[in-house]
């Protein structure tokens, strides 16, 4: 689902962010991705949505060689992974159901479809009802759901979740985490970047752990 | 290295919507007009902000139209004048009263003349002292010293300035006609005045609409800064960039639909306003024109070029500054 080989990174001021990283998320895989600020997990998952671009090493997204992947192609690739951000990007003058149906819209289903999906992606996540709600009388927790409900919505195999738990309690974080689980009994790839050391311990998942812009023990991923 | 060199999955083509082709064809028009509504609907919720720019554009484009219409109003006078040419043809002295009269004879069966009319050597006499007022003065000379004139109107399709050259220069080949004389440089004057307003409607027009375009790119560009976030996720989620242009250049167009429908107003305004004036000016010219607005294909033509322009200001300034939004 994920393949790097030997990728490095570094940007336009000479700041080394990616150094020699090569890993294998298999299909239908749950990883957690972890390591200090300023390690190198921002750029590793700006590089799996092409914001940003490898200096060196080769790629593969779903089955996509990124080096070959044309900025046209780049929203059609985007659609195929489900995103979660920390702060959870909402629009906050639109309510809980445009928020969540946008993938849809931007793919063009027809009204009856989208109204369905998104009942059923917000119903996934225990927001049922809602969608006439604005984001913003939402708790942080709910807000956090309406994000994952848009990143869900188009069914994407690949989730990819940035710090998706950073300002949630401990019992809304296990929450959170479960939610991923059921995902990916589904049959939905799912990475985790997170610095919650002690929620990856509570859970049997493969741990990535980047320092410095290294992978460490990178021998037992090649599993 | 055997997992490296193991070659990825198939994959889809990166360039299609999941949905089948009669589905992506239906929901493509079905969007167009969404966000065509939307669009819309946007305009109206936020009137404060796009009133100014419609002014804008409205005057902006009324000033060119009203210009045309005054081009229009100008050309249907000077054509209605143009019929005026009147050519006089000098007799030579001495000839017999009975040459002339077979001149007379010769040039009326000409197909391109309406009209001859003879003023003979004493009938001119008698008309000057009439209107000059130099009557005691003439009555020194001994001899007469005026021509023989014979006056010629051209049909209406041999009157305008180069027929009515054409016709003199053939008429002058007569032998008894010393030389003629057109007495049309006054229409050629006013037809160069009139080639000279028209250019200078063509050109303060293209200057009022690059203006319109200029504004239009303006509007939409800060629009563009005001919805940063919302582009950056959407294109986050897989927007393309044609879906995320698309609403901005229906704004486009809307400002320039807009801005067109206000033109017309303010012509209308304009033509009601000046109407009585002019009427009353053509009445002492003892003509009974009618002060013409825009047609009904000229307003079409109006609403199509203010659109166009909306859609062109909209497309120079989304294509700039949609790409220029990233993600980070």
């Amino acid at each position: 689902m994920i393949r790097f080989e030997q990728v490095s990174k570094v940007y336009s001021g000479g700041q080394k962010a990616l150094n020699d990283v090569s890993v294998h998320l298999q299909k239908g895989e749950m990883a957690f991705l972890t390591g200090h600020s300023g390690a190198g997990k921002s750029t590793l998952l700006k590089l799996i949505t092409v914001i940003e671009r490898a200096s060196a090493g080769r790629l593969w997204i779903n089955g996509h060689d990124i080096a070959q992947v044309k900025p046209k192609q780049i929203p059609y690739l985007r659609r195929d992974i489900g995103m979660i951000f920390q702060n959870h990007h909402l629009l906050m003058d639109k309510t809980v159901f445009d928020n969540v149906a946008l993938p849809l819209v931007i793919e063009g289903f027809s009204h009856g479809e989208i109204r369905k999906r998104v009942a059923g992606a917000l119903d996934m996540v225990g927001l049922y009802g809602k969608e006439k709600h604005a984001p913003i009388m939402l708790s942080g927790g709910e807000q956090q759901r309406v994000g994952i409900a848009r990143a869900i919505v188009n069914k994407p195999p690949l989730l990819l979740a940035d710090e998706p738990t950073g300002n949630l309690d401990p019992k809304l974080s296990m929450d959170i985490l479960r939610l991923f689980e059921t995902f990916n009994d589904a049959g939905t790839s799912v990475l985790i970047a997170t610095h919650d050391l002690g929620l990856i311990a509570r859970m049997k998942y493969r741990t990535l752990t980047l320092k410095q812009g290294r992978l460490l023990g990178a021998q037992e991923l090649q599993l | 290295m055997a997992q490296a060199s193991r070659q990825p999955t198939k994959a889809k083509p990166l360039n299609r919507s999941k949905l089948p082709l009669s589905g992506r064809i239906v929901m493509f028009f079905v969007r167009h007009v969404q966000q065509a509504m939307a669009s819309m609907g946007e305009l109206w919720r936020n009137p404060l902000s796009s009133i100014m720019t419609m002014a804008v554009l409205g005057v902006s484009l009324s000033l060119p139209a009203a210009l045309q219409v005054l081009v229009k109003n100008a050309e249907s006078i000077t054509q209605s004048w143009n019929s005026a040419a009147e050519i006089s043809l000098f007799v030579d002295e001495g000839r017999s009263e009975q040459s002339i009269q077979s001149l007379i004879a010769r040039i009326r069966v000409y197909p391109e003349i309406a009209e001859v009319q003879y003023i003979s050597r004493e009938q001119a006499l008698a008309e000057f002292q009439r209107l000059s007022g130099f009557g005691e003065a003439l009555s020194y000379l001994d001899t007469n010293p005026l021509p023989a004139v014979v006056m010629v109107t051209p049909t209406v399709k041999h009157s305008n300035p180069k027929g009515a050259r054409l016709l003199l220069s053939k008429l002058e080949r007569e032998s008894e006609v010393s030389f003629g004389r057109l007495d049309i440089e006054w229409l050629e004057r006013l037809q160069a005045v009139v080639r000279l307003l028209e250019r200078s409607v063509l050109a303060v027009a293209l200057l009022l609409v690059l203006a319109v375009v200029l504004v239009i790119g303006n509007t939409i560009r800060l629009a563009i800064m005001n919805r940063r976030t919302e582009i950056e996720v959407m294109k986050l989620v897989g927007a393309t960039e044609s879906f995320i242009q698309r609403p901005f250049l229906y704004t486009g167009i809307w400002f320039g639909v807009i801005g067109g429908m206000l033109a017309w107003l303010i012509i209308n305004v304009l033509v009601w306003y000046l109407e009585g004036a002019l009427v009353e000016l053509l009445g002492l010219y003892g003509s009974s024109l009618q002060m013409q607005s825009l047609t009904f294909v000229e307003l079409l033509e109006l609403m199509l070029l203010a659109s166009f322009l909306g859609w062109l200001g909209s497309f120079l300034s989304v294509r700039q500054h949609i790409r220029a939004i990233e993600p980070s």
